[in-house]
């Protein structure tokens, strides 16, 4: 009970911190509105109206996947140029559950791309939020968010082994659209791209939200496989930040950027 | 004569060297190579489910975008990185023409994306098997080579704004995202809005990557021409834009005392 609070709280502080930075949250208002603007003009031109809901709900998988990518990434880098990082060690827990708040926090603040390119989609271009299944919908939307926070946990612990983790962001944004079928069907890539969308808890994210959505299929085991997949990136995140942690303090580079 | 355009050049190259002494190799493959091709083939396999367009389409189009990042990023950092590093002082201290200084600070940035562009556009040919035809090489490396241009002056009007607006990262990434959607590359201009097709008309790509798709398919030079003069009136009119802010935003914080505020 004490860790789920601390986890809860956790993720609270880091979400109020990174509500404070006006560039976080002007980029988080207007990036996604405009990729959905695109997709939406995209599916227009294809001469397929019928399917703008899921072009409005496929930018704002998209718009949590990058708050997540870039959040995650920058998780320890941020807490080291911040001077945080050392106090964050210190603390008398491990320090897998110390960053997933962190982490956490950014697919939080993520949720807004979603709710921004409903809304707009509705708002502006009169795109009816005609849901398939509106319960499942509105539970597979805040499983896909956990499941992205815990998937965090683990890019972030990779990361902090990199010094150049920037590199590995600004490369991982598109991939991941294309790979895990956010607009793109996994069917329209080629074959050998199956076996990566299948490991990656996003491509079980997207789809169960998407089928919520549709109607396309059967919610439940899709976000099933998306939480079972980020579980178990979570252990693994858990196991190699405890190794980074401890050959950090042996080499004493942790504040070393 | 001589020794304007050694300032414009050999001072380029120093002060990209120097605002850009912390990338490294693997930064500068992962986020200016590898990053504009996947957003390519992102695009070309969304295009072709949707059957808007064909590969030639997206390939082209993303290709001449693919300058856009480091050039507009680029552009933005030759002013605000000055100010940011605590050397903007010194620059505008300077008794040589500041106009001349900024402006040659686009050059190397400008190179920098036709490079990337034209990596992007061979590497993506390659992947999805777009046939070029051997005479529209020269042209289409002119265009992309405008459009780089037009991109780093942009760019350096963004930056000479960030000289009276405290967060123009804010600015430059919103811009960058705003050219994906009203360059024209993505959605054919037919598809959009009026609004949209007139100020993409006024950003810079949206001519180039015309011009490029004529070329690719085989128009000539002289079909491609009234583009390539667009996208060059762009250019010039954003770097005399840059030029005018750069000097009304230098006069207007030495009056006022703001040059190293944040």
């Amino acid at each position: 009970m004490r860790t789920l609070r601390m986890i809860v709280v956790g993720a609270l502080l880091h979400a109020k911190q990174l509500s404070r930075s006006p560039f976080e949250i002007a980029t988080a208002l207007i990036v996604p509105v405009v990729q959905a603007t695109l997709a939406v003009h995209l599916f227009r031109a294809g001469g397929d109206p019928g399917r703008l809901l899921e072009a409005s709900v496929g930018a704002g998988l998209m718009g949590i996947w990058s708050s997540v990518l870039f959040g995650s990434g920058g998780a320890i880098q941020n807490q080291r140029w911040q001077g945080t990082l050392e106090m964050i060690m210190l603390a008398p827990r491990p320090p897998a559950l110390v960053v997933l708040p962190i982490t956490l926090a950014t697919a939080l603040t993520g949720t807004y791309a979603m709710v921004a390119t409903l809304a707009w989609g509705r708002l502006l271009y009169g795109i009816p939020l005609a849901f398939a299944h509106p319960l499942a919908f509105a539970v597979a939307v805040p499983g896909c968010i956990i499941a992205l926070g815990m998937f965090g946990l683990l890019l972030a612990s990779t990361f902090v082994l990199l010094r150049n983790a920037n590199a590995l962001t600004n490369t991982l944004e598109y991939p991941i659209w294309l790979v895990s079928g956010m607009l793109v069907p996994v069917t329209a890539l080629p074959g050998w791209t199956g076996p990566i969308a299948a490991v990656l808890p996003t491509t079980w994210g997207a789809r169960a939200v998407r089928e919520a959505a549709t109607g396309s299929g059967p919610v439940w085991p899709s976000l099933g496989a998306c939480l079972a997949i980020s579980l178990a990136c979570l252990a693994l995140g858990a196991i190699m930040m405890t190794h980074v942690e401890r050959r950090a303090r042996a080499a004493a580079t942790l504040a070393l950027a | 004569m001589p020794a304007l355009f050694r300032l414009i050049g050999v001072g380029g190259v120093i002060a990209y060297r120097a605002l850009f002494n912390w990338t490294t190799p693997a930064m500068f493959v992962g986020t200016l190579l590898v990053g504009p091709l996947f957003q390519l083939l992102f695009f070309a396999y969304l295009g072709r489910q949707l059957g808007v367009a064909d590969d030639g389409f997206y390939i082209t189009g993303n290709a001449v975008l693919a300058a856009s990042v480091a050039c507009v990023f680029g552009g933005t950092m030759a002013v605000s990185n000055e100010r940011r590093f605590g050397t903007l002082g010194h620059v505008l201290l300077s008794p040589r023409s500041r106009t001349a200084v900024f402006l040659g600070r686009v050059l190397p940035y400008a190179a920098n994306g036709l490079l990337i562009a034209v990596t992007t556009m061979t590497a993506a040919s390659l992947l999805l098997g777009l046939r070029v035809p051997v005479d529209a090489l020269p042209g289409l490396l002119l265009a992309l080579a405008v459009a780089a241009l037009a991109c780093g002056f942009f760019g350096l009007t963004l930056g000479a704004i960030g000289l009276r607006f405290r967060d123009v990262w804010l600015v430059s990434n919103v811009a960058v995202a705003l050219l994906i959607l009203l360059t024209g590359v993505n959605v054919p201009a037919a598809g959009l809005p009026t609004w949209m097709r007139v100020t993409g008309e006024l950003l810079p790509i949206t001519h180039a990557a015309e011009a490029a798709r004529r070329l690719v398919a085989g128009d000539g030079f002289h079909a491609a021409a009234p583009q390539l003069a667009a996208e060059l009136a762009i250019a010039i009119g954003y770097a005399t834009l840059a030029a005018t802010l750069l000097k009304l935003f230098e006069v207007e914080s030495r009056r006022r005392a703001s040059l190293d505020t944040l």
